[in-house]
């Protein structure tokens, strides 16, 4: 086993804690704990035992193993940054919805407009 | 002998968002209200008390609970003005006293005397304006111009300008902050806005908040988004 085997495995171990925290803070429910521990758990499997995905890496014409991971964590990274921008740019809005209507509520009121 | 101000037309409003400007608002909000009664004031989530101090001078103070940016202050403003008071014209101004009251009435002439839906107050690009500040504004000018395919809108970054309810209906912008002067140049070339420029004054005070190289960056970045995405 290589050292970077090894600090893979204690990263998804450690992001395996965050996720179980945001579940008990319940800023994750159950699905996405459950989701996440997944993709974890998958984590440090490919992580330990590399030569499981030898198949797939032949069958996509990928040179090395470590080659498919990359792409594999490319494509998930921009998944997550793709939704966060556009669930930020929603969030924005509505918040921004909420402050300007608010203020001209309290201004016709403080200026005797219904 | 006092001399007297020409007071606005009853359907002219000022528009003015401010952010924590305690020690100014009050003797600048005084100074607007020579030329009219008319002033809408929105304290864009302020720390200190600047809510307290522009009431203690107008009746329409509005105010955002958190800070939201200058586009978001100057659309509840204009929504005020246009959907609740009435107005047919509204006047953008800033609240730090970079912008002179006196040529309040040059924006109604302007309106008057021409076609235009929207009225910019540019300033001279010479004198105290620092040669960084004067070569960004240019080059905003020239790229907008570039394109959009539209007429030269000079000193884009002013915050002085006036629009009717009309260009309102058709410029109303998605920009939180400091971005929305250029997102108003932007519309106003993408749907070819009749509009019209005025000189004004510059102004430059030791408490000026103004802009910084970044923002002014972003702000370049932001006119190929909104040439995509208009």
């Amino acid at each position: 086993m290589t050292i970077f085997q090894i600090i893979s495995a204690l990263f998804a171990l450690f992001m395996m804690y965050v996720v179980t925290i945001h579940g008990k803070k319940r800023n994750l429910n159950q699905v996405e704990v459950w989701a996440w521990s997944s993709i974890w758990v998958a984590f440090t499997v490919v992580a330990l035992f590399p030569n499981l995905l030898l198949g797939i890496t032949g069958l996509l014409n990928f040179a090395r193993v470590f080659d498919l991971l990359i792409v594999i964590a490319f494509m998930i990274l921009s998944v997550v940054v793709f939704m966060s921008y556009f669930k930020v740019r929603s969030l924005e809005k509505k918040l921004e919805e909420v402050i300007r209507s608010e203020a001209i509520t309290n201004g016709k009121k403080s200026n005797g407009k219904k | 002998m006092k001399t007297k101000t020409k007071k606005l037309p009853r359907d002219v409003w000022i528009v003015m968002p401010g952010l924590n400007e305690e020690k100014y608002v009050g003797s600048v909000l005084q100074k607007v209200s020579a030329y009219t009664p008319n002033i809408i004031f929105i304290d864009d989530g302020s720390s200190d008390a600047t809510f307290s101090e522009a009431k203690k001078s107008i009746s329409h103070v509005l105010r955002h609970r958190v800070n939201m940016g200058k586009g978001a202050a100057l659309k509840t403003g204009c929504d005020y003005a246009f959907d609740e008071l009435g107005a047919n014209t509204v006047i953008m101004m800033d609240s730090d006293d970079q912008h002179n009251p006196a040529e309040l009435q040059s924006f109604v002439k302007a309106f008057a005397s021409s076609e235009a839906e929207i009225v910019f107050g540019t300033r001279r690009l010479s004198g105290d304006m620092p040669g960084f500040k004067r070569f960004f504004n240019q080059l905003a000018s020239h790229l907008v111009q570039v394109l959009f395919q539209s007429p030269f809108i000079p000193d884009i970054p002013s915050g002085y300008k006036a629009l009717n309810k009309k260009a309102y209906k058709k410029l109303r912008w998605n920009a939180l902050g400091y971005q929305v002067e250029m997102e108003i140049a932007c519309r106003v070339s993408k749907y070819r806005i009749p509009f019209t420029t005025i000189t004004i004054d510059t102004i430059y005070h030791d408490h000026d908040k103004g802009m910084t190289i970044l923002n002014t960056l972003d702000f370049l970045h932001n006119i190929l988004w909104w040439r995509i995405t208009l």
